[in-house]
C-alpha cells in the first residue's frame, strides 16, 4: 500500500523509481529521499483528449505527479483524510475532493446524465457535484478529503442507503444512485425538516460519508 | 439505541420508535425512515411561545421508522448522555438528539446566561432516555459533588445534569478597569452533586474579553 496515516489529516505516501503518484498541486507537506514534482497540464493521465474531457467537464483540478525514491507527506486545508483501498472496482469521486492517488489507478470523467438521464443532471446539480463526476478504476490507493471524519457504510442488494447530498464524499462498487425528493406540503411553505433531498444508493458496493454537511 | 461511530457521528438504530433530532442533521441512514419537522419542538404552543420569547429556538424535527440513521453537525463532537429521570440542563445550539420520550422545555438561567453569550434561557431535557450533546472538541465530565465544588469558564461550558446549584462568580477588580484584566473576569460555581461538561474551547463572551 502507497498510503499510510499519519494522524487524520495527513498522509505519508512511499515512491519508488518506476511508480508514478499523481496529487493535487501544492499538497505536498514534506518530504524526504529524492522526489520529484512536475505539474501535469493536462490534469492526469490519457492524453491531449482527455485533458480537453476535462476541462470541458469542469473536472480539471490542478495535478501533479510524484516521481523518484522517498516518502512524501501531503495534507490539505487541515481536512480529514480517508484512504480507501480500490481491488479492481470503480470509485466516483468529486475532482475537488481528490488529495492523491496511485499512477496505476485509471482516471476518467463521467457524465451524470449517464445514470438516469435527465434526473441524473439534476442530481449533480443538486448534490453540487455538477454535470460531470470523476471515476478511479483499478487496483490501488486513493486519498479523499472530506470535513470532519469519514464513516463508510455498506451498501447490500435490497437494502438501499439514503445519504444527504451535502454530506456524501464517495462511492465505489456496482452502485446506482438516483436523487430520492421528499418534497411534502410543509417543504412549500418553509417548515421542512431540511431533509428534503436525499441520494438513494443501491446495489452492492459502499459510500463514504463525511459528519458534517459542509463542502470542501 | 443510540450508539457513536466516531466521535464525530451519531448512529441511532431504530424499530419503529422515533427520536429528535437538530433539523437538518441527518448525513445518512439505511432501511425506512420518515422526516417531519416538529413545529415549536414539539412542546405545544405554549412550549413554542416561550422558545419565541426566550430566543432559545431550535428548528427540531422528528425521524420515525425502522433501520440505522446517522446524524452529524459541522464537525461538532459529540457526547452521550443517559438520563435517569434526571434533568439536563443544555443550550439549544449544543443539543443535537434526544430520544423522543423525553421532555423538552426552557428555563431562566439570569446572570449565568448572559456571561455565557448565550443569552439568559436555557433548554432543559428530562425523563428517562439518551440525549447527544455536542461540543467544540472532545467534552470532559467533571463530577461535582458536596465537598468538591467546580467553578468554570462561562465560555467553555456547555451543559449539567444532577441536582447542582450554580452561582454566578466575578474577579473584577481595579485592573480589569485599566485593561489588565486576565481574561478570566467571570466564572460559574456549581456546588451540589452532578456532573458537569466542559469543552476545550471558549465561545466569544463578554467575560473573555475583560
Amino acid at each position: 500500500m502507497a498510503f499510510t496515516e499519519i494522524n487524520s489529516k495527513m498522509i505519508q505516501a512511499t515512491v519508488m523509481p518506476g511508480q508514478r503518484l499523481y496529487s493535487q498541486r501544492g499538497a505536498m507537506l514534506a518530504y524526504k529521499g529524492e522526489v520529484s514534482f512536475t505539474p501535469n497540464i493536462q490534469g492526469g493521465q490519457g492524453g491531449v483528449m482527455s485533458m480537453l474531457g476535462r476541462r470541458v467537464a469542469n473536472e480539471a483540478t490542478p495535478l501533479m505527479s510524484v516521481e523518484g525514491s522517498g516518502t512524501v507527506m501531503f495534507g490539505h486545508g487541515g481536512h480529514h483524510i480517508q484512504i480507501i483501498e480500490l481491488t479492481g472496482d470503480t470509485l466516483y469521486v468529486e475532482a475537488d475532493r481528490l488529495l492523491a492517488f496511485e499512477g496505476t489507478l485509471q482516471q476518467g470523467t463521467m457524465f451524470m446524465g449517464s445514470q438516469g438521464g435527465v434526473m441524473g443532471m439534476v442530481r449533480g446539480q443538486v448534490t453540487g457535484q455538477g454535470l460531470f463526476t470523476t471515476t478511479l478504476q483499478g487496483r490501488g490507493a486513493v486519498a479523499v478529503m472530506a470535513h470532519g471524519g469519514v464513516f463508510e457504510i455498506p451498501i447490500t442488494p435490497g437494502r438501499p442507503v439514503h445519504v444527504d447530498p451535502q454530506a456524501y464524499v464517495a462511492h465505489h462498487g456496482d452502485v446506482r444512485n438516483k436523487l430520492s425528493a421528499a418534497l411534502g406540503w410543509r417543504d412549500m411553505v418553509g417548515r421542512g425538516s431540511g431533509e428534503a433531498f436525499q441520494l438513494e444508493l443501491s446495489g452492492s458496493g459502499a459510500v463514504f460519508v463525511q459528519a458534517s454537511e459542509e463542502k470542501l | 439505541m443510540f450508539r457513536l461511530q466516531g466521535s464525530k457521528v451519531l448512529a441511532v438504530d431504530m424499530t419503529g420508535d422515533a427520536v429528535k433530532a437538530k433539523n437538518g442533521s441527518m448525513v445518512a441512514y439505511d432501511g425506512q425512515m420518515a422526516f417531519k419537522k416538529m413545529t415549536g419542538g414539539g412542546e405545544g404552543i405554549r412550549g413554542m411561545v416561550t422558545r419565541r420569547l426566550t430566543g432559545e429556538q431550535m428548528t427540531v424535527m422528528e425521524v420515525r421508522g425502522q433501520g440505522t440513521c446517522w446524524f452529524a453537525d459541522r464537525a461538532s463532537e459529540i457526547n452521550l448522555v443517559s438520563l435517569q429521570g434526571d434533568k439536563l440542563y443544555v443550550e439549544s445550539s449544543n443539543l443535537l438528539a434526544t430520544d423522543a420520550g423525553l421532555r423538552t422545555g426552557t428555563t431562566f438561567t439570569g446572570l449565568r446566561g448572559a456571561s455565557q453569550g448565550n443569552g439568559l434561557f436555557t433548554t432543559t431535557v428530562e425523563g428517562h432516555g439518551q440525549a447527544a450533546i455536542m461540543s467544540d472538541g472532545p467534552a470532559v465530565v467533571l463530577r461535582v459533588s458536596r465537598q468538591y465544588p467546580l467553578t468554570v469558564d462561562p465560555g467553555a461550558y456547555i451543559a449539567h445534569q444532577g441536582n447542582l446549584n450554580q452561582s454566578f462568580q466575578s474577579g473584577v477588580t481595579f485592573r480589569t478597569l485599566f485593561g489588565e484584566g486576565g481574561g478570566e473576569a467571570f466564572q460559574i460555581r456549581f456546588e451540589g452533586d452532578g456532573l458537569v461538561y466542559v469543552q476545550p474551547s471558549e465561545r466569544n463572551t463578554i467575560a473573555g474579553d475583560v
